[in-house]
């Protein structure tokens, strides 16, 4: 390696992770409305912008609604795509190739079709601004049962013909023989959907309206339509919603990676 | 065998179930909406032919906001998949560091697209460290801030887009490099052929299936640009984008017939941009 190499690769380094040094800056500044952009670059630390985060009537409320979601949808999307997954690679069912054709044709749909009839629609199930508005349409997704299926595709059917011989039932084999083996696949998938999940700001905005059901990154966007921007509240709102990302990311850097390029390298 | 038909229903019904609800039948219904005037949730509505679709091809702000989703999509798509390509070759091999490198340029594209936005928006304001440094360097920025002037405002938007997604990007071409075969740059070497050599006739020819698929997820992507449009500019000072048009006409002034035509056109373009990279692609692989 040339040093020059390094000077470069630092360079665009600062470029890339300055921003989000910045935002933790901030959020460590007092918190005091007459603070303007200009004068942030002061050199005092303090936790209060944390500390009313917590309090009543901070953004607490909205971290929870959050993780609720991020949870549920999570939990959802294992269970089903594993399910829909299975079912595509391994029972040979009329209707088999014309769903997997869904699937892949819901992969290529710009999401941006369904926002007014998905809105509509949660309308009149009643559903509008609750919790099952932000869960029931993304329980499955199509990339988790595109994986699922591809890496059942690579697994051998000999445990699960000896079960059947052994007299297991099919639920038996999907959650006992089938599903342990499947770890490292939903594992990827997980972690890729809760990600997703958490950061997702266009449904959570339109299908929800009041503070009971809001999520934390539609309460930082609306926090900021107002005037005077408060930005050390603000700037703690969002490292509230940006560490458990972090956190994910040092743990299971390589499932991220994997659930990433999984796709492209076959195409 | 009755229960591989029983099974296999019964357990793909949580995506038949998703995918009828949720999916087709908004596909459906959106385009039946779109030749209608629905508006208001329990206001009546009637058939309206092509009425929608004619309104929509002489509303300037339907328009404007059509061009700056061209714009922000043949801006951004170009600068991200170069940049993205040459960090990957920057860190192709292994070096000390190499980890740490990747790391942080990848970070920014799993940060929430609302936190960046909130971050760039104090960046880009008055006062701010990209206001101040354009100062510096003579750019003349605008006076109130990047996003708060028509010149401004959808470039700057772009510009943080491309900083963003360039990490991601990059891991898709290491992908793709990491699938090249090692012997092909071995037999180059053994030929004498140097860096850029190697660059034209082994590395970019390989990863053109990649690149491809790059270009076209990030088209269906970039072509519904809205966080950022609304986080930042809420669709002022010239920045409005399709996406945007179709939330504000649909979900703030409650015309969803209007509104879902809007999504239908933008629709269209999306599939016909599509198609079109598909059918390049199978040319260029056959010829």
């Amino acid at each position: 390696m040339k040093p020059i190499k390094y000077i470069i690769l630092s360079a665009i380094l600062v470029v890339m992770v300055f921003p989000l040094f910045w935002m933790f800056r901030v959020s460590l500044l007092p918190a005091d409305l007459s603070l303007t952009v200009a004068n942030l670059i002061s050199s005092s630390v303090t936790l209060t912008a944390y500390r009313d985060l917590i309090g009543s009537g901070g953004m607490m409320r909205f971290f929870i609604n959050s993780a609720v979601v991020g949870i549920a949808v999570t939990a959802g999307n294992i269970l089903f795509c594993f399910m829909v997954g299975y079912a595509l690679s391994r029972y040979r069912f009329i209707g088999r190739k014309f769903w997997f054709y869904s699937v892949i044709f819901v992969l290529m749909i710009p999401a941006h079709i369904i926002i007014i009839p998905l809105y509509l629609i949660i309308f009149r199930l009643g559903l509008y601004d609750t919790y099952w508005a932000l869960i029931l349409p993304f329980l499955v997704n199509p990339i988790g049962i595109f994986l699922v299926r591809q890496y059942i595709d690579t697994l051998p059917t000999s445990m699960e013909e000896a079960a059947r011989i052994d007299g297991a039932g099919e639920f038996r084999i999907l959650f006992r023989i089938i599903m342990p083996l499947c770890k490292p696949a939903l594992a990827v998938l997980a972690i890729q959907v809760f990600l997703t999940n958490w950061n997702s700001f266009l449904f959570p905005l339109i299908l929800t309206s009041s503070e009971n059901v809001r999520t934390l990154p539609v309460a930082l966007a609306l926090l900021q339509g107002h005037q005077a921007i408060d930005w050390p509240h603000l700037m703690a709102g969002s490292a509230a919603a940006v560490i458990p990302v972090l956190v994910v990311f040092l743990f299971f850097q390589r499932h991220i990676v994997a659930g990433i390029t999984a796709g492209a390298v076959k195409q | 065998m009755k229960s591989r038909q029983l099974f296999g229903n019964l357990f793909s019904s949580p995506w038949i179930i998703t995918f009828l609800l949720f999916w087709l039948f908004p596909l459906v219904y959106s385009l039946y909406l779109g030749f209608t005037d629905y508006r208001l949730m329990h206001g009546e509505y009637a058939w309206v032919g092509f009425d929608n679709f004619i309104r929509l091809l002489s509303d300037t702000s339907f328009l404007m906001a059509l061009k700056n989703t061209f714009i922000f999509v043949l801006g951004t798509i170009p600068a991200t998949t170069v940049i993205a390509l040459v960090l990957a070759l920057l860190i192709e091999k292994n070096f000390p560091g190499r980890t740490i490198f990747r790391s942080g340029y990848f970070i920014p594209s799993i940060t929430a697209m609302v936190v960046i936005a909130l971050v760039f928006t104090n960046l880009y304001s008055r006062g701010g460290y990209i206001h101040l440094l354009a100062g510096i360097l003579g750019l003349d920025p605008p006076e109130n801030g990047f996003l708060l002037s028509s010149k401004t405002a959808l470039l700057a938007v772009m510009a943080m887009d491309v900083w963003m997604s360039v990490g991601y990007y990059m891991l898709l071409f290491l992908a793709g490099l990491k699938a090249i075969p090692r012997e092909l740059y071995e037999a180059a070497e053994v030929a004498g052929a140097g860096f850029w050599r190697r660059l034209s006739s082994i590395t970019l020819p390989l990863l053109k299936p990649v690149a491809l698929f790059i270009i076209v997820i990030n088209t269906i992507k970039s072509f519904q640009v809205f966080v950022e449009i609304f986080v930042m500019t809420r669709g002022r000072y010239g920045s409005s984008t399709a996406v945007y048009f179709v939330y504000d006409t649909g979900l703030t002034r409650f015309e969803f017939g209007y509104a879902s035509a809007a999504a239908y056109i933008l629709f269209v373009v999306i599939a016909i941009f599509s198609i079109a990279q598909f059918v390049m692609f199978r040319r260029r692989r056959l010829g």
